[in-house]
């Protein structure tokens, strides 16, 4: 009998192994992903040759403070990946653990939160940096400011690949915790 | 136990004998404490998706119903506001209404695990729809609230006037409908973590 359950318990055994190493990679392409995307908005530094009385000739990423918004949650987000990877390296080796699993779970949906609204804050000024609205008479800085405008839609790019991964993340942990 | 020659061995029997003795389940006492707990998470989770869901429903019909017309009339400025105006907020009213529409809808799988706390695969599905509504409100509502600040700051750099100077009662009613679909943020939040609680095994 107490042989039967042995074996019943460990056929999930590898699986739950398997996924916890799935786990660790997909942690380690969010840091590069969301260090990615911090360092190139932050970098962003755009001076137009050219001079008028009515445009700064000028643009960087701390003159919008939705774009500081997203540098900042970024590095928070890339720190908590690199100091959550030494918890997926114990549950690699672990697979039984429960009470850190569930922690991750909560800090994860916190972390992705907070990812989720850098990005979209993000999104909503680049948007608006590419039409403008005419109704609030917001002009479309990117008309001027090319190479600054492609810098910051591709730093999206990167933040919003993590927060796929942040979902995927908390779905693998739950199932994990599910098929214990 | 005693092995005789004749191969009859006695230690099935007496296993047997002991399930046959014992109940199915386990005791109604030893059942109702494993699930005690579970039971509890599986309430309050149901009292969080109700307010998820009112706040989100409070943060569509308030940004949904923003609308200002002001009394006079200037060349340089319209002189009406409506949520649509800015595709942002459409966006926000589009998402906030799917949230709320499905937290509504999820209320019957939280009363099926009250109703059977052990059960695993309505909670796994629960958590796994909770994080994609979470996903979906956040960037709702960080991206309203990006627009909501231009409106309130403008910005010298860009060029972009503080519209909520001029359209006080729209900025009003969509600041507090941002300030809504944060709190269901939160409230989802706790969501996804009762689920996760109440995932685990003994």
């Amino acid at each position: 009998m107490k042989g039967l359950e042995i074996g019943g318990h460990s056929g999930k055994g590898p699986a739950n192994r398997g996924a916890a190493v799935v786990d660790f990679f997909l942690r380690v392409i969010g840091i590069i992903a969301t260090l990615g995307s911090a360092i190139a908005m932050g970098t962003t530094n755009e001076t137009l040759p050219f001079f008028t009385q009515f445009i700064r000739f000028r643009a960087k990423y701390n003159d919008l403070p939705t774009f500081t918004f997203f540098v900042v949650a970024n590095s928070v987000v890339a720190a908590y990946l690199v100091l959550s990877l030494g918890l997926s390296i114990f549950h690699i080796m672990k697979s039984r653990a429960q009470g850190s699993r569930i922690a991750l779970i909560f800090f994860d949906a916190g972390m992705l939160a907070l990812l989720t609204a850098g990005a979209s804050a993000a999104a909503a000024i680049v948007y608006l940096a590419h039409k403008g609205n005419t109704r609030a008479n917001w002009f479309a800085i990117c008309q001027q400011f090319n190479s600054f405008c492609e810098r910051i839609s591709g730093s999206l790019i990167g933040s919003f690949g993590g927060i796929l991964i942040f979902v995927l993340l908390i779905l693998l942990s739950a199932v994990t915790l599910a098929r214990r | 136990m005693e092995k005789s020659e004749s191969a009859k061995i006695d230690i099935p029997e007496s296993s047997r004998e002991r399930k046959g003795k014992a109940p199915l389940l386990g005791s109604p006492v030893q059942y109702a404490r494993k699930g005690g707990y579970k039971r509890g998470v599986a309430i309050f989770d149901l009292i969080l998706r109700v307010s998820a869901a009112a706040a989100a429903l409070g943060a569509t019909v308030g940004m949904g119903t923003a609308e200002q017309t002001l009394p006079f009339f200037t060349q340089f400025f319209q002189f009406q506001a409506s949520y649509d105006d800015l595709p942002t907020f459409s966006f926000f009213v589009i998402g906030m209404a799917i949230v709320c529409a499905y937290l509504v809808l999820s209320i019957p799988f939280s009363v099926v695990c009250i109703a059977r706390p052990l059960a695993i695969a309505p909670r796994l599905l629960l958590i796994i729809l909770d994080t994609v509504a979470l996903t979906l409100a956040t960037s709702a509502a960080g991206a309203s609230a990006a627009i909501v600040y231009l409106a309130h700051n403008g910005n010298s750099g860009a060029n972009w006037l503080a519209i909520c100077q001029q359209f006080g009662d729209f900025c009003q009613k969509t600041s507090g409908s941002v300030v809504a679909s944060f709190a269901a943020v939160v409230l989802l939040i706790f969501l996804v973590l009762l689920s996760a609680l109440a995932l685990r095994k003994h």
